[in-house]
């Protein structure tokens, strides 16, 4: 079994000596990527098996544009599925209907004709729904394939079970029983504050689809990740050395049962992010020291069983003037700054809640200037040109009443994205 | 590390020297390493004591003689105590995730889950999605694809279906129109068992 690589920057490769400090360490997991040798695995086609089921919000308000690319985005997906895999189609709206239980992708033919059909009326009762297609997947529980709900709405809760805590803990239950939920809203008027964190604690995938038009290529993202799935339920546990002391943890990881930071799955080739302070006493020059040691438990794709990777960090201390010569790693000065962002944006959304819009405003425009200062010596980097476009195009649409509820959705969604590495 | 783990099910250890022997085997072979030197890695007897007085480990009921005879549960307990210790956990919060756990709940913890507990996840999932519907939403919805033409139920379980039944006043019997009785005597009697077993626990 092949294992995800974990690599540790600091700000600078030496710490000064003598000095307390803080230091910024950015941990970096890289999966690995698959091999194209398939004779090591009996069986295996390159990907795991799918057991998904689709939850379709048909609701009066999904009706026009956005009920038909969710029609063409559904089904994308029974295009891209295999004979192997398992669909369900569960539409609602004050009704709950199952358009077709979980069956093998044979006949993909008939299972797009049942989708064309589906039109938009009535209202929702998206937590039966989900429960629904919950039922579907469970059914036919693949043991080593993935088994995920996604759940397709614009609207919120109206009919049923509608507390928001209730439906994320419900979906924090389901996954701890191997199935997973992945959430699409559409548009402005959905809930973000079920959907983001129902697919968090749901083990799934948050997407925010702005355009109807962006629909097809978010189930083309969904799609792409659950089949490059390496890991799922991972951890992982820092454990600092004497004299050093975690300050913070950027990403804002929930916490599991056990005390450790819950990780977001792990996708194939696809470097997950994590920064932590630590507070440094100084040692003597030339010193080596041990900074950090890291326990990433998680649980492949392929495999039945939890496994654990060890790793420590080790720092040399050196001459003041030695650090001031060595060279900054941009890497770390980047994810340092976007994870502080992705804090700005959710304490831009706290007030725009309590309608302090110049207050929220205020907070974004201070985000860009700290930004550019920071990365001023790489401020070309598509990523940091992303990151400035970004958070100006927000405070900008904080001026206009009217798009208010698109101009939280785009706050949430873009620090959820930066801090689950996505 | 899990074979290790799960052969131990069932086995006993008389007299705690027996018990800490086999709790050391194990934890030399998961290499869990305590830092700091703060807790010893591999539990001695005094340790196990401590851990019992402390209730992290239960304290057998079982005897031989003077000797306690330990199971399969106090290992899961010792093991599962010396892993979260190795993750930096208060006691305090140890003793709150191992108290009154199954073996099976244990086994879950220690990363060991058996291939039986594995097979129940089906069941597992589809059992607790099932306990999230409201009871008045039991039944399974209509399937589109059987007929698409036919009018949808205003709610998923419609009271039109059910048939009451008045066995004496202030108690009815509900039953659902696609409801066959039972056909032989012996069916019959048991299902009065059932009810009859029903109406005394209501009696308390």
């Amino acid at each position: 079994m092949e294992h995800p690589k974990v690599e540790f920057f600091t700000t600078r490769t030496k710490l000064e000596a003598q000095r307390e400090q803080t230091v910024d360490v950015l941990i970096r997991i890289t999966p690995p990527v698959p091999k194209p040798d398939l004779s090591t695995r009996p069986n295996w086609k390159g990907r795991p098996d799918l057991n998904l089921s689709l939850v379709l919000d048909r609701s009066g308000s999904m009706e026009g544009e956005k009920m038909i690319r969710a029609r063409e985005a559904a089904m994308f997906c029974v295009d891209q599925m295999l004979p192997t895999d398992r669909l369900s189609v569960v539409t609602f709206d004050d009704r709950i209907e199952v358009l077709f239980p979980s069956e093998p992708v044979t006949n993909k033919q008939s299972m797009k004709d049942l989708i064309s059909r589906v039109m938009a009326r009535g209202s929702t009762a998206l937590h039966e729904a989900w429960v629904r297609g919950g039922l579907s997947v469970s059914e036919r529980m693949l043991n080593q394939g993935i088994n995920r709900v996604v759940l397709i709405t614009d609207g919120l809760a109206n009919v049923g079970i509608t507390n928001t805590d209730e439906i994320v803990s419900q979906a924090m239950g389901l996954f701890q029983r191997g199935v997973s939920t992945s959430t699409i809203g559409i548009g402005a008027d959905f809930n973000e504050d079920l959907l983001m964190p129902m697919a968090q604690s749901g083990g799934g995938n948050a997407w925010h689809v702005v355009e109807p038009n962006d629909m097809q290529h978010i189930f083309q993202i969904e799609l792409e990740g659950l089949i490059a799935q390496f890991a799922h339920t991972v951890s992982l546990s820092l454990i600092p050395a004497d004299g050093v002391r975690i300050v913070d943890v950027l990403n804002d990881f929930d916490l599991t049962e056990t005390g450790r930071y819950r990780l977001p799955n792990l996708q194939f080739g696809s470097p997950l992010d994590i920064v932590v302070q630590l507070k440094v006493g100084g040692e003597e020059v030339g010193t080596q020291m041990r900074l950090l040691d890291l326990r990433l438990g998680f649980t492949p794709q392929d495999a039945k069983n939890a496994e654990v990777l060890k790793q420590a960090h080790t720092v040399e201390f050196a001459t003041r003037s030695e650090v001031e010569r060595s060279a900054v790693n941009d890497e770390v000065i980047k994810a340092v700054q976007f994870l502080i962002n992705a804090r700005a944006r959710n304490e831009a959304m706290k007030r725009m809640d309590q309608g302090d819009f110049d207050g929220a405003q205020a907070i974004l425009g201070r985000s860009l200037s700290a930004t550019r200062a920071a990365c001023a010596d790489f401020a070309s980097a598509p990523a940091v040109m992303a990151e400035c476009a970004s958070l100006e195009e927000t405070a900008r649409s904080l001026t206009d009443r009217l798009k208010d509820k698109m101009s939280r959705k785009k706050l949430a969604y873009a620090a959820y994205n930066r801090r689950s590495g996505k | 590390m899990t074979q290790m783990v799960l052969k131990e099910r069932g086995r006993k250890y008389v007299g705690l020297p027996e018990f800490a022997r086999a709790g050391e085997q194990i934890l030399a072979e998961m290499g869990l390493e305590q830092a700091r030197g703060t807790v010893t890695s591999v539990p001695d007897e005094r340790t196990i004591r401590y851990y019992m007085a402390e209730g992290l480990v239960q304290t057998p009921e079982e005897k031989q003689g003077t000797a306690s005879v330990f199971g399969y549960l106090h290992l899961l307990q010792l093991l599962t105590v010396k892993k979260l210790q190795a993750e930096h956990l208060p006691i305090r919060k140890i003793r709150e995730l191992v108290a009154g756990k199954s073996e099976q709940e244990l086994e879950t913890l220690l990363g060991v889950g058996s291939p039986a507990a594995k097979k129940t996840r089906e069941s597992d999932a589809k059992r607790y999605l099932e306990s999230l519907l409201a009871p008045s939403a039991a039944s399974p919805p209509r399937q589109a694809a059987a007929a698409p033409t036919a009018p949808l139920p205003q709610q998923l379980d419609t009271s039109a279906s059910w048939k009451r039944i008045e066995i004496e006043p202030g108690l009815e019997l509900h039953m659902r129109s696609d409801y066959s009785p039972p056909a032989t005597t012996g069916k019959t009697r048991s299902l009065l068992e059932k009810a009859i077993h029903r109406l005394r626990r209501l009696r308390g």
